[in-house]
C-alpha cells in the first residue's frame, strides 16, 4: 500500500517526513517526488552515497589492468631496445593515466545507474505520481493498517492533497 | 528590458525551450541539405583519396603532416569549449552557466567525433584503422606504447566517452519531460533515452553527485588530452616543436577555440531559435571577457615561443623561424596575430564595443585565427627539416580542401540536428529554485 501526498512548500514536505520517520517509516520507504532537485535539510532525508570511493576504486581498477595489460604485452613482444627498459613508465605513464580517468568515468556513470534506481530491478506496481511544477510529491510505502496513519501525517503537515493507493 | 530567466514562469521556459523541436521551418531544411551536400562532397573527396592513395593530397616529403593534422589538432581544441568551460562554470557554481552548458558540451561531443576522424583519414589505408588498437592478432604484435600517437589515441577514447557522458546525464530529466507528449517515434526514442526517469529524490542525488564528480574528472582529461595532442609535436627532436611549453600552449590555446566556438553557436542558437530571453547580452559579456583573457594568454604563450627561438639563434630553429615570420608563411602567420590579438583586444577590450555582434565577430576571427595557428605550426618545421637538402614546401589539393570544408559542414549538420531533437538549453536547471535551507 502507498500513500502519496502533493505539497507546494519543501518545509511542509520535510515536516510530515520528519512525522512519518518518527512512526517508523525508514528512508527506504519514502520518496520524493519533483520535477527539479530538492534539498532538505540534514538528517530528513539523508541518502548516504558511495560515489566518490566506487568513482576511486574504478580509477584503480582501470589504471592497474592498463599497467599491467602493457607490462605484459611489452614482455609478449619483446622489441630490441638498445639495453633500454622493455618497460618503462615514463613512457607508458600517459597511457595509465588516460585508462585510469576512464575508469573513474565508466564507474562513476554505472554507479549513477545504480544509485539512481534506473538500472535496478524495480518494484513496476509501485505508482508514480503526476507532478506539477513547483510541487513536491512524498510517496510512502506502509502496511495497509498503516495508511490512515501517514495520510493523517501528511494532512496535518499541510498536504494539498493526499491519496491511497495499492501496489 | 526582457526579464531575468529565472524569474519567468515555469511553463514559459518549457514552452520556450521545446518549442524549436516541434517546428522544421524552411530555412532550416534548406541549411541541412546545404551542409549535407557540402558532407556529402568531402565524402566523395575521401572515396576518391581511398581508391587513387595518398597521392592525390598535396602531402609529399617532407611534409607528410598536413591539412589533416591541422584538422585534427584544430577540432580537439573546439572540443574544448564544451567539457572544460562546462566543467569549469559548474564547479564554480556560476549561476549564468546554466544557459550555456549544454550547448557547449554538445560542440565537445560533435567537434571530438569529427577530430577524431583525421587520424583514420590521414592513415590512407584507412581500413586498417584497428591495428592501433592492441588485440591478439596472428602476427603476435602488439601496438607500440611508448608512441605518443598512441597515447593520443588513449586520451581521445576517454575524453569521447566522457564528454558523450557528461553531455547525456543532465539530459535524462529533460527526455523524461519530452516522453510525456510527443509524436510516437520521438516519445519511443525519449523514453529509451530517459531510462524510466520519475523525478524521485534517489534519482536527483545521484545526478547532482554524478555531475560533479564527472566535472572534476573530465577537467584533468580535458588538460591531459590537449597536452597529449602538442605531445605529438613536442617529442619529435624537430625545430620549434620541441618545447616544453608546448602542452600547456596547446592548452591554452584550446579553450581559446573553444570559447570562440561557444560564442559563435550561441549567437546563431539566439537568432535562429529565438532564445533572446535566455542567452543575454550579460551571457556574451562574460564569455566576451574570457575570450579576451584568452586572447592575451594566447600572446603571452606565442611571445614566449618565439622570443626564446629568435634569442637562442640556433641555426635550425631560425630557419622555421624565418619562413614562419618573414618568408613562405609570414602571411598566415602576421593575419593569426591580427585575428587572435589584435581584432579580440579592440573589439572586446572597449567596454563600448563589447556588443554581441562585435563579439561574436571576434569570436569568428579567432576560430579563423586558430586554425592558421595550427597550420603554422604543424607545416614549417616539416617543411624545413633538420636537413636543409630536404627543405621543401606544401600546398593542399582540392581533396584536403574539401574534406577540411566537409568537416565545417558536418559540425553544423550535427548540431542541427540536436538542436532539434534536444532542447539546446537545460529546462529542469532553468526552474524557479526556491531558497535553500542552511
Amino acid at each position: 500500500m502507498y500513500v502519496i501526498g502533493e505539497f507546494h512548500e519543501k518545509e511542509r514536505a520535510a515536516a510530515a517526513i520528519r512525522t512519518l520517520r518518527a512512526g517508523g517509516a525508514t528512508a527506504a520507504d519514502l520518496d520524493v517526488f519533483s520535477e527539479e532537485p530538492v534539498e532538505f535539510p540534514r538528517g530528513v532525508l539523508d541518502r548516504p552515497s558511495r560515489m566518490s570511493l566506487i568513482s576511486v576504486s574504478g580509477a584503480i581498477a582501470f589504471g592497474l589492468l592498463a599497467t599491467g595489460f602493457i607490462y605484459w604485452a611489452q614482455h609478449d613482444y619483446r622489441v630490441a631496445t638498445g639495453g633500454m627498459p622493455l618497460f618503462s613508465f615514463w613512457a607508458t605513464g600517459v597511457i595509465t593515466y588516460e585508462m585510469t580517468m576512464l575508469g573513474a568515468i565508466v564507474a562513476t556513470f554505472a554507479w549513477f545507474l545504480w544509485e539512481s534506481g534506473l538500472a535496478r530491478p524495480r518494484d513496476r506496481s509501485a505508482p508514480v505520481p503526476m507532478v506539477d511544477p513547483g510541487s513536491i510529491c512524498l510517496r510512502v510505502r506502509c502496511r495497509a493498517g498503516q495508511s490512515a496513519h501517514a495520510a493523517e501525517a501528511m494532512q496535518r503537515a499541510g498536504a494539498t492533497g493526499v491519496e491511497r493507493r495499492e501496489s | 528590458m526582457a526579464p531575468a530567466p529565472e524569474l519567468l514562469p515555469y511553463q514559459r521556459i518549457r514552452e520556450d525551450l521545446f518549442r524549436p523541436l516541434s517546428r522544421v521551418s524552411r530555412r532550416y531544411v534548406l541549411a541541412t541539405v546545404c551542409a549535407f551536400v557540402v558532407g556529402a562532397a568531402g565524402l566523395a573527396a575521401w572515396a576518391y583519396q581511398l581508391r587513387r592513395g595518398m597521392g592525390v593530397t598535396g602531402l609529399q616529403r617532407p611534409v607528410f603532416w598536413g591539412f589533416y593534422i591541422v584538422d585534427f589538432v584544430f577540432w580537439i581544441g573546439i572540443s574544448h569549449a564544451g567539457t572544460l568551460i562546462s566543467a569549469i562554470l559548474r564547479l564554480t557554481d556560476a549561476a549564468w552557466r546554466k544557459p550555456v552548458t549544454r550547448a557547449a558540451e554538445a560542440i565537445t561531443v560533435f567537434a571530438l567525433m569529427i577530430g577524431g576522424m583525421f587520424p583514420i583519414i590521414h592513415l590512407g589505408r584507412a581500413w586498417l584503422f584497428f591495428w592501433l588498437l592492441p588485440y591478439p592478432n596472428s602476427r603476435l604484435l602488439w601496438p607500440n606504447f611508448r608512441s605518443p600517437l598512441l597515447w593520443d589515441l588513449t586520451a581521445i577514447v576517454t575524453y569521447v566517452t566522457g564528454s558523450i557522458i557528461y553531455l547525456y546525464l543532465p539530459l535524462i530529466p529533460d527526455v523524461a519531460q519530452l516522453a510525456e507528449h510527443n509524436t510516437p517515434w520521438r516519445r519511443k526514442l525519449y523514453r529509451a533515452l530517459s531510462l524510466g526517469w520519475t523525478g524521485s529524490d534517489r534519482e536527483w542525488h545521484a545526478l547532482e553527485r554524478a555531475m560533479k564528480l564527472m566535472a572534476c574528472i573530465i577537467l584533468a582529461v580535458a588538460v591531459s588530452v590537449h597536452t597529449v595532442v602538442a605531445w605529438d609535436f613536442a617529442m619529435a627532436v624537430a625545430p620549434m616543436w620541441h618545447s616544453t611549453i608546448f602542452g600547456p600552449y596547446f592548452v591554452a590555446g584550446a579553450i581559446f577555440s573553444g570559447i570562440a566556438a561557444l560564442l559563435i553557436v550561441m549567437s546563431l542558437l539566439r537568432k535562429v531559435l529565438h532564445l533572446e530571453t535566455y542567452l543575454t547580452p550579460h551571457h556574451f559579456r562574460n564569455l566576451g571577457k574570457l575570450l579576451l583573457l584568452m586572447s592575451l594568454l594566447w600572446l603571452y604563450f606565442t611571445m614566449s615561443e618565439n622570443l626564446t627561438v629568435w634569442y637562442g639563434n640556433e641555426p635550425k630553429e631560425m630557419a622555421v623561424f624565418g619562413a614562419r615570420t618573414r618568408a613562405q608563411y609570414a602571411p598566415y602567420f602576421w593575419i593569426m596575430v591580427v585575428l587572435n590579438f589584435v581584432i579580440p583586444f579592440v573589439l572586446l577590450g572597449i567596454r563600448r564595443l563589447r556588443t554581441i555582434a562585435n563579439t561574436t565577430i571576434a569570436a569568428v576571427c579567432v576560430v579563423v585565427g586558430m586554425w592558421l595557428e595550427r597550420f603554422v605550426i604543424v607545416v614549417p618545421t616539416l617543411a624545413n627539416p633538420r636537413l636543409p637538402a630536404a627543405a621543401s614546401s606544401y600546398a593542399p589539393t582540392w581533396v584536403e580542401i574539401a574534406i577540411t570544408a566537409a568537416t565545417f559542414a558536418a559540425m553544423a549538420m550535427l548540431y542541427m540536428i540536436f538542436a532539434k531533437l534536444f532542447p539546446i538549453i537545460a529546462v529542469w536547471e532553468f526552474k524557479p529554485h526556491p531558497p535553500e535551507d542552511e
